[in-house]
């Protein structure tokens, strides 16, 4: 099928790109065989009974406050978040970042790491990312700020040490990550791990202040 | 009998009416989720929980959003994770230009052939590139629809798609005609 406006070129690929691809009958009938023992949807269902399928975001429970228990919680936790980055902050050494994870590279293993920097806005932190894997050929971040998609956050891979580095500002609060080595997530093995994420794998947490120094 | 009007059937008891569905968008799916993923045991994992998860949400389906693009926006997350849950080494993720260039240059001559050069070259792109290059021109999807069924702004998709666009000609310009 042609477009107007598509070079032929395009064109061509998009039609062989288009060839059907059969659809095998036992596949299809064990489709139909799980659909009917399905519970049998309805229009009496609950509209929040089921996920609306969010762009891959990491599962996590949805807390539904009344306004009055929102405002109090919302005063609560700016309470306490003063409190942590209070006593996060005053155990910062002066002018240097900060190792979150608690744990240094090495070149010779898969290790990472995550770092506040200090020079950061009221807002956001920047927060550097990284991962020891010398022989990998391809390492990239996932997490709960980018949608945990694949190809938004790759590393940078500094020659002189195999480390792969990258670096983002994020806002305040706890952040849940993974990297992606050659496809295969693994968790930060220099920070804190997070529950397991029911995807099978585990992952690691960040916390971001969000208080400049 | 519209997609509409089938869903409204399968809410209302009619289960049956939802084979009907099955049987009208299975190949579509079938054919993006292998492109996407590359091999067709996955695909046919990513489909089947994505007809799945449609039938037990189905309630949550509106008309004024057609079923396929509001069906895609369910597949292509289940494409997304397939492709995240992965534990082994996927060449979809290396992005390794000199790889690709040098895989690129045989000369192909046939059909066959222009088919193999065409997988390399979708399997090269960046796995946002490839999405949104397959529901543009694969699909035949308009923006407005790929922003819905991906969650990603139109002017983004422009830019991958184009980006894309120029990757696969890139790739391809020494395939037979392809790509002058």
């Amino acid at each position: 099928m042609s477009e107007p406006d598509n070079p032929r070129w395009l064109d061509d690929v998009g039609d062989e790109l288009r060839r059907e691809i059969p659809v095998r009958a036992a596949w299809r009938a064990q489709l139909l065989d799980q659909v009917a023992s399905a519970r049998r949807p309805s229009l009496d269902d609950e509209i929040s009974d089921f996920p609306p399928e969010p762009l891959h975001r990491a599962p996590g429970r949805r807390i539904v406050l009344s306004p009055l228990a929102g405002i109090a919680a919302a005063l609560t936790f700016a309470a306490v978040g003063a409190g942590a980055a209070f006593l996060v902050l005053s155990s910062r050494s002066a002018g240097g970042d900060r190792n979150i994870a608690g744990a240094s590279a090495s070149p010779s293993t898969t290790t990472g790491t995550a770092v506040v920097s200090s020079s950061a806005s009221a807002e956001r932190e920047t927060v550097r990312f990284e991962l020891a894997a010398p022989t990998a050929s391809h390492v990239a971040l996932v997490g709960s700020f980018n949608e945990w998609n694949p190809v938004a956050t790759p590393l940078q891979r500094d020659p002189s040490t195999g480390t792969w580095i990258v670096s983002l500002r994020l806002p305040p609060g706890r952040h849940v990550y993974a990297f992606v080595v050659d496809g295969d997530v693994t968790a930060d093995p220099a920070a804190p791990r997070a529950a397991d994420d029911d995807f099978g794998s585990a992952n690691s947490v960040v916390l971001v202040s969000g208080r400049t120094s | 009998m519209t997609d509409a009007t089938l869903v409204r059937r399968v809410l209302e008891g009619d289960t049956a009416a939802f084979t009907t569905l099955v049987d009208r968008h299975a190949a579509a799916c079938t054919r993006f989720a292998t492109r996407m993923l590359g091999n067709r045991e996955d695909a046919e994992d990513a489909v089947q929980e994505a007809f799945l998860r449609a039938y037990r949400s189905l309630a949550r389906y509106e008309e004024r959003q057609a079923f396929r693009t509001w069906l895609f926006q369910i597949l292509v997350n289940r494409c997304r994770t397939a492709a995240v849950r992965r534990q082994r080494r996927q060449r979809m993720f290396l992005v390794d230009d000199s790889a690709v260039a040098a895989a690129s240059v045989r000369p192909a001559v046939d059909a066959s052939d222009l088919r193999t050069e065409l997988r390399r070259a979708i399997d090269a792109l960046d796995p946002e590139q490839r999405e949104a290059f397959l529901l543009k021109h694969v699909e035949l999807m308009s923006y407005d629809e790929m922003a819905d069924a991906t969650g990603v702004g139109v002017s983004a998709l422009k830019m991958r798609v184009k980006r894309a666009c120029d990757r696969m000609q890139w790739l391809l310009r020494e395939v037979s005609d392809v790509g002058t």
